[in-house]
């Protein structure tokens, strides 16, 4: 979370779920007052329409005189909201016989049935209904501005408690996520109560919701990884410290020995030694620069380009070796498949090649057959050094490529080659593989490593 | 005096052979835990120097199944590996010392006499017997604070008889705590040197207990 500006998931949720609750209600506040208009027209049209019956049934009853009389009685006490006039026919003619107290008179040509006309500065809804006969007619009108008016008051009914329960609702809001989000406190408080030199998983006992469980998942994977990595590295450090001060003891008690030697055979022996001691630390600081060299901490960019005629490597490779072969009675035989080549780098192929002869040179034991093979398996391009020497249990095998360990055979060596090839072939797409060597007299087989790597296109 | 040396690598264990054997031990050389236990199991040793990372079986559980059979012989481990944890362990599980790798020849050699004085419950550095004084460091025997010079197997013989006063050692238990297996022990090596040792220190210091064998005592002559 570098570089953004951190923010709150709580106010976030907090904000987003009060504007969201307030929008539903405001939407469903404008359908309610919409609907509330219609029924309110229905109802006061259908309101309309009784008055008008009524009027009319009441005027063509011949009461007309009696009823005009009782509704001025009546018009200061209660305001009626709905407003009309009476028509009388009579010889053709139109006039007005009745017309509610203090209004003024409405448009003569209004329409048979419900209109909307301006009236009074405001807008109305009338009614006009005739008899049969023709003979009365009842206009009825009623402000328009009263149905709004309760339309408006059933909307506000909806609207009124919905802002007082709105900061309720943000309260909740705020109380639940806090809530909901403490486990995510807990695996924080977990995560920086972590020893870094003793990195353990975090306390999976905790209950942890199903949202939040997968971060700890992840976190507990990569704890592992990492305590691995470190144990890996720590063990490195330990082996190290071994192989370096075994040989470094050996000489300086070997050197103790060659001043104190009483026969100048024995001085011999132990100088001998000395020279020998200084042969191996030299092999050992050799490798250990190789290991840190294909370290792919210290590779930065892809292999180098590649060696165009990969054959010529083995062959030049294996002409190094060859008088440590010779001296040890050893053949070494190189067998590589013409047009054969490897997508390695022409360095890389060089360190595995000469690691892995050595290593049969230095395991297979006096006047053993070595055998380097490059042969092409389908896209692949199979590099293989075998040997007919003691061989290694394929139980033991997985472990040979670890760092600083050997066979069980004695020989000198710093346990390291193996584990040289072993990078190179991370690093370079390639598979390491032990098997079966060359078989020998007694019906065994010695052992045979063999790197797969992709044939080089172009 | 006998040390068993457990030690995987060859030319640190060819080194520490030689230079003790020069110190004046007899020193048996074994290269793995297995090897180890076999030879701890039939013979004794004065001490034993032990590698840690040993094939077969490592140092540590070497060192677990000596003490488990209630052997208390002195054991100085070596090793290369100076984390605290491990040094904790070992210690723990009964080293009486602990070197770490290099280490000097000497050092190894006065530690080594170290423990094998304190297995003895001696203090002191020298032993004495009457007027008899033994320097194990020195290498040096003293009669009545003049010098007597001794062949080195005749010193260990010695040393062995007067850690051990007042008490009888058997032919076999001095042949054991004298030769390594590479010795050729002749049948009356032992007598010949018990006799060059009462010619140059006097009758009286070292008894023949008969049918068994001898004991140093300072007991004045009736």
């Amino acid at each position: 979370m570098s570089g953004a500006a951190p923010y709150s998931l709580r106010r976030r949720l907090v904000w987003l779920l009060t504007a969201a609750v307030a929008a539903i209600w405001l939407m469903s506040a404008w359908v309610v007052y919409q609907r509330a208009h219609h029924a309110a027209d229905a109802l006061l049209d259908s309101q309309l329409t009784q008055v008008a019956e009524t009027l009319l049934a009441i005027v063509a009853g011949g009461e007309v005189e009696h009823f005009v009389k009782e509704l001025h009685e009546h018009a200061g006490r209660n305001p009626v909201p709905i407003v009309f006039e009476i028509w009388h026919t009579n010889d053709g003619a139109m006039r007005r016989l009745v017309t509610s107290p203090g209004h003024n008179a409405f448009e003569a040509s209004l329409p048979d049935g419900f209109s909307e006309r301006s009236y009074q500065d405001a807008r109305w809804r009338f009614y006009a209904l005739q008899d049969d006969a023709a003979e009365y007619r009842v206009v009825v009108a009623q402000a328009h501005a009263a149905r709004v008016q309760l339309a408006r008051e059933i909307g506000l009914s909806l609207l009124i408690p919905a802002a007082l329960a709105l900061p309720l609702m943000a309260l909740a809001v705020w109380w639940v996520v806090g809530r909901s989000l403490r486990p995510v406190d807990t695996v924080a408080r977990q995560v920086s109560a972590l020893d870094a030199q003793a990195l353990a998983p975090l306390d999976g006992s905790i209950p942890l919701p199903s949202e939040i469980a997968p971060l700890r998942g992840a976190l507990n994977a990569l704890i592992r990884r990492v305590a691995e990595a470190f144990e890996n590295e720590r063990r490195f450090t330990a082996d190290a410290a071994h192989e370096l001060r075994t040989p470094l003891a050996a000489l300086k008690v070997q050197a103790q020995v060659a001043m104190r030697a009483q026969t100048a055979d024995s001085q011999q022996h132990a100088l001998t030694q000395v020279i020998a001691g200084v042969d191996r630390m030299t092999h050992l600081v050799e490798q250990l620069l190789t290991l840190a060299r294909v370290d792919p901490a210290s590779q930065g960019s892809a292999p180098a380009p590649l060696d165009p005629a990969n054959a010529n490597t083995l062959a030049a490779v294996c002409a190094e070796l060859l008088p440590q072969a010779q001296r040890q009675s050893q053949s070494l035989v190189v067998k590589a498949a013409p047009g054969c080549r490897v997508a390695v780098s022409e360095a890389w192929l060089r360190i595995a090649l000469r690691n892995l002869i050595d290593n049969a040179l230095r395991y297979a034991g006096e006047g053993a057959h070595i055998e380097v093979r490059l042969a092409r398996s389908g896209s692949a391009c199979i590099l293989t050094v075998a040997d007919d020497g003691p061989g290694v249990a394929p139980v033991l095998r997985a472990q040979l490529s670890a760092r600083f360990v050997r066979g069980e055979v004695e020989a000198e060596g710093c346990g390291l080659g193996l584990s040289i090839v072993a990078r190179i072939a991370a690093l370079s797409n390639a598979q390491l593989d032990l098997g079966d060597g060359l078989p020998r007299a007694d019906g065994g087989h010695g052992l045979a490593v063999s790197l797969r790597f992709n044939e080089a296109t172009a | 005096m006998r040390i068993l040396l457990v030690e995987d690598d060859r030319m640190l264990g060819d080194g520490l052979q030689a230079g003790l054997t020069q110190a004046g031990y007899a020193v048996d050389w074994l290269r793995d835990g297995d090897a180890a236990v076999a030879a701890l199991s039939t013979e004794s040793f004065a001490a034993v120097v032990l590698d840690l990372g040993l094939p077969k079986r490592d140092g540590l559980s070497v060192l677990q199944w000596l003490r488990a059979r209630h052997d208390a012989t002195p054991v100085l481990i070596l090793t290369a590996r100076d984390q605290l944890e491990d040094k904790v362990r070992g210690l723990d599980l009964g080293a009486d010392d602990y070197v770490l790798k290099p280490f000097d020849l000497d050092e190894i050699a006065a530690r080594l006499r170290a423990l094998v004085r304190r297995a003895h419950g001696r203090p002191e550095p020298v032993l004495s017997l009457g007027e008899v004084e033994l320097d194990p460091a020195a290498r040096s025997v003293t009669r009545a604070g003049l010098a007597v010079e001794l062949t080195p197997r005749e010193f260990d013989l010695l040393q062995l008889l007067l850690e051990n006063s007042g008490r009888v050692l058997t032919r076999r238990a001095l042949e054991e705590q004298l030769y390594t297996w590479n010795d050729a022990v002749d049948s009356n090596a032992l007598e010949v040197h018990i006799h060059h040792l009462r010619k140059k220190l006097g009758n009286e210091l070292i008894r023949t207990v008969r049918g068994v064998g001898y004991m140093a005592s300072a007991a004045t002559p009736t």
